[in-house]
């Protein structure tokens, strides 16, 4: 017999808060499909892609019925089309793009990522010709997303690619102008990122996987939100460490919830299970925000002085409470603060309470990075270079993932607003605090060395 | 074996299990397993009991009434025979579900639900009303835990009581009870 208690918070956080699986990523391994030969390999591609996932949308149609939980994205990554294409110029990467979106078509999913390269020491020719075609292939496919890893805690951070980097986001939001320079939306430059993400756009299958394998992106900013203010509004005294509580268990809970669905999903597939990766990820609706819980716990907005503190506390007990209820948590796990994805945090962006430079600072205790930032579309290519090298420092030196996912919207001013619509969200243009265009530091090239990882104060 | 099934039901006081016991236990029997609940203020208990030999139900019954005369409770004690239905026998493999009911209480509405589970070979092993009234619909809640055949065909039952919270203005939801195990309990 269930207790009537479990039976209603269960409910409630399906019906009310928002509670729902922001993802089931099927990885697939690419590498037996390698060939020198374009047509060969986009064709090995496609068949594999859709006959291992074949089965993914009817699946978790049916385990969503099951459970009365929402599966809100089906998505593939694949291994990092800089390695396994790695003999083909630009314009053929832009065409094995549009083979990775004909498949996610065909099988019905959100999204396809994979479309990446991992530079942070050095560029091959693969990667070279990948990230030449990165604005074309995201301006021509719909459901491609691109991720480039440009620094590492053991490698430092390779400013040759970043400042390849600024021009390519630039020309791929330029190539999208008529869509506030969407192809920049789908298209996330990181620092240490981790293999086996079911987020987008960072989502890739890492060279160590298996060669299939289902992961789990469980949400719910609104379930931790509903949480915060039960507990304030039942305990007159709660203080922080009981809020930490109440976050930690409440991220048990919906771990636990993504682990059973993940699990059934890979069982029925015949594939490995892989991770949970409990993010707070909001999408842009009421309820679902992030900066909601930041007012929750007291704040005047994100963005206000006290949100640095209270959001490491969020990410750690986030990921406190995941590594609690699952014995493979993975990925990204903690709290994401995207500013288009997330009504709050836009709002906070408009009014002026949320600068690029307070959201450079969350970003050191978050767990990703400067994440769906509009920016004036008059940013130089060296500008955004250099608001990218400042976020990889950040995680190179704290040994942590960053990540930079940065819109210069053609046209655009500081103050106008963006729409990209869907997941994407919609919000305003921030202003860059940029003195000159030029930057010289960026133009030196090289590479940043490697932190020492003793001495650390 | 001489096995009795004993029910008492009434107003909830202290005592009520403490003298039925002790009657048992003057007769030489033995409680094999129990269940007692509480219905707001209404109290429930269901005993299996093992008797001696020569004893019988009727003679418990009386001795029990006389104990508990004073306490306003109705009790019964049954002959039973631990020979299991048919339905027993041939059951079928079955998954458990949750099926829950939220919305305004109306007339009918356990009847209509429980006709339907019926009609699909649905057993329910456990039913609970949450009723408080009020317009949070969460305080107006019925609750079915549920045997689902595997024969069943889930989508026939899903259009079954989807029509009945049609009908009746309700949000009808039917879960696989993993979902609440795994979200609520520590370890699972």
């Amino acid at each position: 017999m269930l207790n009537p208690k479990d039976i209603i918070s269960t409910l409630q956080m399906v019906r009310e808060e928002n509670l729902d699986l922001r993802t089931v990523t099927v990885g697939i391994n690419l590498t037996d499909c390698v060939s020198d030969d374009i047509n060969t390999f986009k064709s090995r591609v496609y068949d594999k892609i859709t006959r291992t996932a074949g089965q993914l949308v009817a699946t978790c149609e049916r385990i969503e019925r099951r459970y009365g939980i929402e599966v809100a994205n089906k998505r593939i990554s694949v291994s990092p089309i800089g390695v396994v294409a790695a003999p083909f110029n630009a314009e053929q990467m832009v065409e094995i793009a549009l083979t990775l979106d004909k498949a996610a078509l065909e099988l019905g999913v959100d999204f396809v990522g994979g479309f990446s390269a991992l530079v942070e020491k050095g560029m091959s020719r693969g990667d070279q010709a990948l990230i030449d075609a990165i604005p074309q292939a995201l301006t021509e496919s719909q459901r491609v997303c691109s991720s480039v890893n440009v620094a590492s805690t053991r490698a430092g951070l390779n400013m040759d690619a970043i400042k390849r980097m600024g021009v390519v986001v630039k020309q791929a939001a330029e190539m999208t102008a008529e869509d506030d320079g969407l192809a920049a939306a789908k298209l996330v430059v990181f620092a240490n990122i981790p293999q086996d993400v079911p987020f987008m756009a960072g989502a890739y299958l890492g060279i160590g996987e298996a060669d299939a394998v289902v992961s789990v992106g469980v949400s719910g900013p609104g379930v931790v939100k509903a949480a915060l203010e039960r507990a304030i509004n039942e305990q007159q005294d709660m203080d922080l460490s009981r809020a930490a509580d109440v976050i930690k268990q409440t991220a048990a809970r919906l771990t636990r919830a993504g682990e059973l669905v993940g699990r059934e999903v890979a069982e029925s597939l015949g594939l490995p299970f892989g991770i949970v990766d409990l993010s707070l990820a909001p999408t842009p609706n009421e309820n679902d925000s992030v900066g909601e819980i930041f007012e929750a716990i007291g704040l005047p907005a994100i963005g206000a002085p006290g949100s640095t503190a209270f959001l490491a506390m969020l990410n750690d007990a986030v990921k406190k409470g995941g590594a609690f209820a699952s014995s493979h948590v993975g990925g990204l796990s903690g709290a994401f603060i995207p500013v288009c994805e997330d009504l709050s945090i836009a709002d906070s962006a408009a009014n002026g309470t949320l600068s690029l430079e307070k959201l450079e600072a969350m970003t050191s205790v978050c767990s990703v990075g400067l994440d769906m930032i509009a920016l004036p579309g008059d940013t130089s290519a060296e500008m955004l270079s250099a608001v990218m090298a400042d976020e990889m420092a950040i995680g190179v030196i704290n040994k942590k993932t960053t990540a930079a996912r940065l819109i210069p919207a053609p046209g655009k001013k500081a103050g106008d607003h963006v729409v990209f619509g869907g997941l994407l969200g919609e919000g305003p243009v921030m202003a860059v605090n940029m003195g000159e265009q030029e930057n010289r530091f960026v133009r030196l090239g090289g590479r940043i060395p490697a932190p020492i990882q003793s001495l650390v104060n | 074996m001489n096995k009795v099934l004993i029910s008492v039901l009434g107003s909830d006081q202290p005592g009520i299990i403490a003298r039925v016991s002790d009657i048992i236990k003057q007769h030489n029997g033995n409680i094999e397993n129990l269940s007692q609940t509480l219905l707001d203020t209404v109290f429930g208990a269901l005993l299996q009991v093992e008797l001696a030999d020569a004893d019988s139900a009727e003679a418990l019954q009386t001795a029990l009434e006389a104990a508990c005369q004073d306490m306003d409770l109705f009790i019964r004690v049954h002959p039973w025979r631990e020979s299991s239905s048919d339905w027993h026998q041939h059951k079928a493999q079955v998954q458990p579900y949750i099926v829950t009911a939220i919305g305004p209480d109306r007339q009918g509405l356990v009847a209509e639900i429980a006709a339907q589970l019926y009609q699909h070979g649905v057993n329910i092993t456990h039913i609970q009303a949450i009723f408080k009234g009020g317009s949070n619909p969460m305080d107006n809640l019925m609750v079915f835990e549920v045997d689902v055949p595997k024969d069943t065909v889930m989508q026939a039952l899903r259009d079954a009581l989807t029509d009945i919270a049609t009908r009746l203005d309700l949000e009808i939801s039917v879960q696989h009870r993993k979902i609440f195990d795994s979200v609520s309990s520590i370890v699972n």
